[in-house]
C-alpha cells in the first residue's frame, strides 16, 4: 500500500505527444475570410424546412411531459427530466441552424429551467407545457429569426413564469 | 498559402439528415473533398475503422450509439485504427456539467449548436495549431484536459509531474464554448 504521509496523493499519468497528422497534411496559413464568409453565406441561405424536424422534437418533448405526469415506479427523477431535456436540447441546437433563432432562445430558457429543478412536480410540468405550446406556435406560425418585439415578449413571459415558480418553490433547486 | 484541406478526410456522424448535409457542405466549402457521412455512432465506428479519417465531427444525441459512446470506443477499443484522432462533439448543450462529461469521455473540442461557419473553422484550426497532448492514467485515456496558461487553475495538483512544473497549467473546463449564436 502506498503511503503518502501528509502529502496529497499523486496519480501516475503517462504523457503522450501524438504526431500532428492534420498539421502535416494541411500545412499552414489558415483559411481566408472570403472562404469563411462563403461558408457562412451557405449556412444563412440554406432552404431546409425546419418544421418537420421541429415537429419530431416537439412530439418527443410531449412524450417526455406525459412521462413526467405519470412516471412509472422504475423512473427516477433524472430519467424523467432527461426525457424532456433531450428534445429541448435538439430544438435549441437545430432551431438556429435553420433560421428559427427564437426557437433556440426559448428552448435555451427551457433547458436552463430543467437543469435547475430537482424534481418534475405538477407546476414544473405546467411550465414545460407552456414552453412546448409556445415553441409549437412559433414553428406553426413560421416565425423565423428572433421574432423581434413579439419574441422578446414571449421570452419575458416564460422567464417570468419560471421566476414565479422558483419564488414559490424555494426548496426545489433554487435559492 | 492556405490550409490544404483537400488532403484530409473527415467523418461526420449525425442522425439529423439536414444537419448532416449542412455540415458536409460547410466542410466542402472549406476545401475538404473527402467527407464520410453516417447517422449514428455504431455505423460511425465501422466507417472510422474502414476509412481511418483524419478528423471526426459527431453529434452527441444519437441512437443506438451516441457521440460520447463513440468517442469512448475510439479512444479505448483495440480495433480503433487511431486512438488519437481528434473528435469534435456537436451539441445543443452548453452547461458546464455537460462539457465536463464530454471532456471526460475523451472529446477534443466541443461545438455548441447552433454554430456559425467561423465557429466550426475555429475548432478545426484549434486542433491543427494547438493539438493536445494525450494522457493515459488509471481511469482516463484522452486529450489532456488542461491547457497551458498559468493564471486560472486553482484546483488540486494530483499528478507527479505537477510538482515539477506546477506553475504552467490551467484546467480547461469550458473548451472554448462560444457565448454567441
Amino acid at each position: 500500500m502506498t503511503d503518502h504521509y501528509n502529502q496529497i496523493p499523486k496519480r501516475k499519468a503517462q504523457f503522450i505527444n501524438p504526431l500532428n497528422i492534420l498539421k502535416g497534411k494541411v500545412g499552414s496559413g489558415g483559411l481566408s475570410d472570403k472562404i469563411i464568409e462563403k461558408a457562412q453565406e451557405l449556412l444563412e441561405k440554406n432552404t431546409v424546412d425546419f418544421r418537420p424536424l421541429a415537429e419530431m422534437y416537439l412530439d418527443s418533448l410531449a412524450k417526455g411531459i406525459e412521462i413526467a405526469k405519470n412516471p412509472l415506479p422504475s423512473h427516477d427523477t433524472e430519467y424523467v427530466i432527461s426525457t424532456m431535456i433531450y428534445p429541448a436540447m435538439q430544438l435549441k441546437g437545430n432551431g438556429g441552424m435553420f433560421h428559427y433563432q427564437l426557437v433556440t432562445a426559448i428552448s435555451d430558457k427551457l433547458i436552463q429551467f430543467l437543469e435547475v429543478i430537482e424534481e418534475a412536480d405538477i407546476e414544473a410540468i405546467e411550465i414545460v407545457l407552456a414552453y412546448h405550446t409556445t415553441i409549437r406556435a412559433v414553428v406553426l406560425g413560421k416565425i423565423t429569426g428572433d421574432g423581434g418585439k413579439y419574441g422578446d415578449e414571449l421570452l419575458k413571459a416564460l422567464t417570468d413564469a419560471c421566476i414565479r415558480y422558483f419564488d414559490k418553490n424555494n426548496e426545489n433547486g433554487y435559492l | 498559402m492556405t490550409y490544404q484541406f483537400q488532403k484530409i478526410s473527415v467523418l461526420v456522424v449525425e442522425d439529423n439528415q439536414p444537419m448532416l448535409d449542412l455540415t458536409k457542405s460547410l466542410l466542402n466549402t472549406f476545401g475538404v473533398d473527402s467527407v464520410y457521412c453516417t447517422k449514428h455512432g455504431k455505423e460511425g465506428f465501422r466507417v472510422f475503422c474502414q476509412e481511418n479519417p483524419d478528423l471526426i465531427i459527431a453529434d452527441w444525441m444519437m441512437k443506438p450509439v451516441d457521440g460520447i459512446s463513440l468517442t469512448r470506443r475510439i479512444r479505448n477499443d483495440s480495433k480503433s485504427p487511431n486512438q488519437f484522432v481528434p473528435v469534435i462533439l456537436m451539441t445543443g448543450f452548453s452547461e458546464k456539467r455537460r462539457v465536463v462529461q464530454a471532456r471526460d469521455a475523451g472529446v477534443t473540442e466541443f461545438l455548441v449548436k447552433p454554430f456559425s461557419a467561423r465557429d466550426l473553422y475555429r475548432r478545426v484550426a484549434q486542433i491543427i495549431e494547438r493539438p493536445r497532448q494525450f494522457i493515459r492514467s488509471e481511469d482516463f485515456f484522452g486529450p489532456d484536459r488542461r491547457r497551458k496558461k498559468p493564471k486560472y487553475y486553482k484546483g488540486a495538483l494530483r499528478r507527479e509531474s505537477d510538482f515539477d512544473d506546477a506553475d504552467k497549467y490551467e484546467v480547461d473546463i469550458n473548451l472554448d464554448i462560444p457565448n454567441e449564436y
